[in-house]
């Protein structure tokens, strides 16, 4: 049948992966490894292609990545650097209030309990956060209070406090219950009294007042703002560590008079990133770290969310594009092996038929060859057959007749054969004529009618009404149809079934179909049986020429031969031929 | 002038000399030549002897096509029969047009030759 080759059919693809040829194709082919090929062009294309895609994402990610610390670094110092600056504030106010009163008053109106009452009360509205006052001794006894706590006549001389703020003249405790079991602040100025003796100004502060201070940093629940003293005791409750007084174990940071900020440890999206600062006001330093903590992911949320999408979006795309790659590299791959498999297989028809030629030329000439000596042992044979025929004492020796008759017999069948090898040669002439395919195949039928009878073979032929009288050479047709039908007929036993039909499907070709209820090829003879002297019939039937010649006529017609044959079944030889010759191959 | 009914032009002198006894076994008169100016010359010497001629196509001193000429030249109406073992195509076409009878190849029966001749003898009458 004629294929379109410009057609890739359905069945056809990936044919290159799973096809397997024999040796002797695969020598034709200019590839050997198709799958190889196959491999190598997805990945030059996948490399290509998808390289700079990988790289630039790779890189926007660090850019992404490093604009997000850099920002986040940045919005921490703000935060930790504002809260500091307010914390300092805070306790530097205070601190100058106290010393702003031992300065303006004289010791007499302070400790004065009443007065001191009224200092307490103008502080608590002037700047708020202080619990009471107290005027203490060098001893460390308790000269006034103003307060609420009942805590006149105190001896403060055992406290670390006291011991620490009669040392120098400002001093800010760490948060501490004391004797009140009150997380407070203690804030003390030293002076000396008329009499020139040290006293100090105490002040508590409540710890309520510094921590709103704080948490008003804080912009969100993932940030957690906090104090801690140098021995890293929390002093606000923190949203991470706990309440307050809970040990943070956190390593004491370096000392450093400016805010800084420690980048998270690890990469991971829920890293934290610390800004600390020691507190220190002009006066005195104070034993409170602020710490600000935040977690990056949240921080960063939206920039790493599209920093994800973009991933995401790179992903499909590279799947996408290795989804084409592969399959353009298939469908190429594969045209490219399709093309070369016609090629291979041209090639190899080429060699078949100039092997076929080649066989057909050698045969020729050993048939000439040959013929000569055979002629000669023609006419001795039947010289001495005549001898005796004639000389009548022998006439009756019917055993010498009968060896005679034997050579003789064998000569005739030599000659056939070298006749039937003259005819390969014979073939390559061509002459072409308008033949009637209809009256070829009655005539040749007729030619059967004998044993077509004997046998009881039932015969039906079936000729297309379109069939046109075809331009080809009516000797060669002749015998092509006389080789396949006496084919059929040996094939046949009695009583068997022969079909020829002839049908006109394209407009360019005829196709002569024979079938046959015979005994059928098997399958291992099927592809020998166009080799010349390839026989099976048995008792010297047969020269094992017959099909070869068929063979190369029916290509000398420029036509096709196919055989199908199941064993016991029967065979299908179909003949196809153009209905008119192309004229270059009629010389 | 010898009458023969066949004159055989053939270098195998065996394959020539066999076919002449078979012949005269069956009462027909014959005469062989062994290369193709002999039996061109006899066919010059007796014009219209033979009935027919049976030539062989490679023979030592030229070939079979030459000699047909050669004949042809001399007889026109004698029919000459071509019997080779080597012919081709080209020398049957060849034959042929040069006036030759039939193209035979060898081996040939004995019948078949002396069916020739009774054809021959037939047209002849």
């Amino acid at each position: 049948m004629i294929r379109k080759p410009q057609m890739l059919q359905r069945k056809e693809w990936l044919t290159f992966l799973f096809h397997r040829h024999n040796a002797h194709l695969a020598s034709f082919h200019t590839f050997s490894n198709y799958r190889c090929i196959w491999i190598i062009s997805i990945i030059i294309l996948a490399v290509t292609s998808l390289s700079p895609l990988v790289m630039a994402t790779f890189i926007n990610q660090r850019l992404i990545q490093q604009a997000v610390d850099a920002e986040l670094v940045l919005q921490t110092e703000r935060v930790t650097s504002n809260a500091k600056r307010s914390m300092r504030f805070f306790l530097e106010e205070r601190l100058n209030a106290l010393r702003f009163i031992v300065n303006e008053l004289p010791y007499y109106a302070l400790i004065d309990n009443a007065h001191l009452g009224e200092i307490l009360r103008n502080l608590k509205l002037g700047f708020g956060g202080f619990t009471d006052l107290s005027i203490i001794d060098a001893d460390g006894s308790q000269v006034a209070y103003a307060g609420p706590f009942n805590l006149e006549g105190k001896n403060y001389k055992t406290q670390p406090w006291f011991t620490k703020s009669i040392e120098s003249d400002n001093f800010i405790s760490e948060v501490f219950t004391g004797y009140r079991d009150v997380p407070h602040i203690i804030i003390a100025v030293r002076s000396i009294n008329a009499l020139g003796r040290l006293f100090i100004l105490r002040a508590t502060l409540d710890t309520q007042r510094l921590m709103d201070t704080l948490l008003s940093y804080k912009t969100n629940v993932h940030t957690d703002i906090f104090l801690m003293n140098h021995a890293g005791v929390l002093q606000t409750p923190s949203s991470t560590y706990g309440k307050i007084f809970t040990p943070t174990h956190l390593g004491i940071p370096e000392f450093s008079t400016t805010t800084n900020v420690i980048p998270p440890e690890n990469k991971s999206d829920h890293a934290f990133i610390t800004g600390y600062s020691y507190i220190i006001t002009e006066a005195v330093s104070t034993p409170f770290i602020l710490l600000v903590n935040k977690e990056k992911s949240v921080v960063m949320g939206t920039w790493l969310n599209l920093g994800r999408t973009f991933n995401w979006i790179i992903s499909i795309s590279c799947l996408v594009m290795m989804i084409i790659i592969t399959l353009v590299s298939t469908f190429m791959v594969n045209k490219l092996y399709l093309a070369d498999k016609a090629k291979a297989e041209t090639m190899m028809k080429m060699e078949q038929s100039q092997q076929l030629a080649c066989i057909g030329q050698l045969s020729a000439g050993i048939a000439h060859e040959i013929n000569n000596p055979l002629a000669l042992i023609n006419e001795t044979a039947g010289y001495l057959k005549d001898l005796y025929h004639f000389a009548d004492e022998h006439q009756n020796d019917q055993e010498i007749m009968e060896h005679l008759d034997d050579i003789l017999e064998a000569v005739s069948r030599c000659g056939t054969i070298t006749s039937q090898l003259l005819g390969f040669v014979r073939q390559f002439d061509v002459q072409t004529s308008n033949v009637d395919v209809e009256k070829l195949i009655t005539g040749i039928l007729n030619f059967h009618k004998k044993e077509t009878e004997y046998k009881g073979i039932h015969i039906t032929t079936d000729i297309a009404p379109d069939t046109p009288a075809i331009e080809t050479d009516r000797g060669k047709l002749q015998q092509i149809l006389l080789n396949l039908i006496n084919n059929a007929f040996q094939a046949i036993e009695a009583n068997g079934c022969l079909d020829i039909t002839v049908s006109h499907l394209s407009p360019d070709h005829i196709f002569i179909e024979i079938k046959d209820t015979g005994c059928g090829i098997p399958e291992e003879n099927l592809k020998r049986i166009h080799e010349p002297f390839f026989s099976t019939k048995k008792e010297k039937k047969g020269t094992g020429l017959g099909l070869s010649i068929t063979y190369g006529l029916v290509k000398k017609l420029q036509g096709n031969i196919r055989v199908e044959s199941s064993e016991g079944v029967g065979t299908i030889f179909t003949v196809t031929l153009p209905v008119k010759m192309k004229k270059e191959d009629k010389a | 002038m010898k009458q023969v009914d066949i004159l055989i032009i053939d270098d195998e002198i065996k394959f020539a000399d066999m076919l002449s006894r078979r012949l005269s076994l069956r009462g027909i008169t014959s005469q062989a030549c062994y290369d193709g100016l002999s039996g061109i010359q006899w066919v010059k010497e007796n014009p219209g002897a033979a009935a027919l001629i049976l030539l062989d196509l490679k023979l030592p001193d030229m070939y079979g096509t030459q000699v047909l000429a050669h004949i042809k030249e001399t007889d026109t109406v004698v029919p000459v029969f071509i019997i080779t073992g080597h012919g081709t195509r080209e020398d049957e076409k060849e034959c042929l047009a040069l006036g030759a009878a039939e193209f035979i190849h060898k081996p040939v029966s004995i019948e078949k030759i002396t069916t020739l001749l009774t054809h021959v003898r037939g047209e002849v009458q």
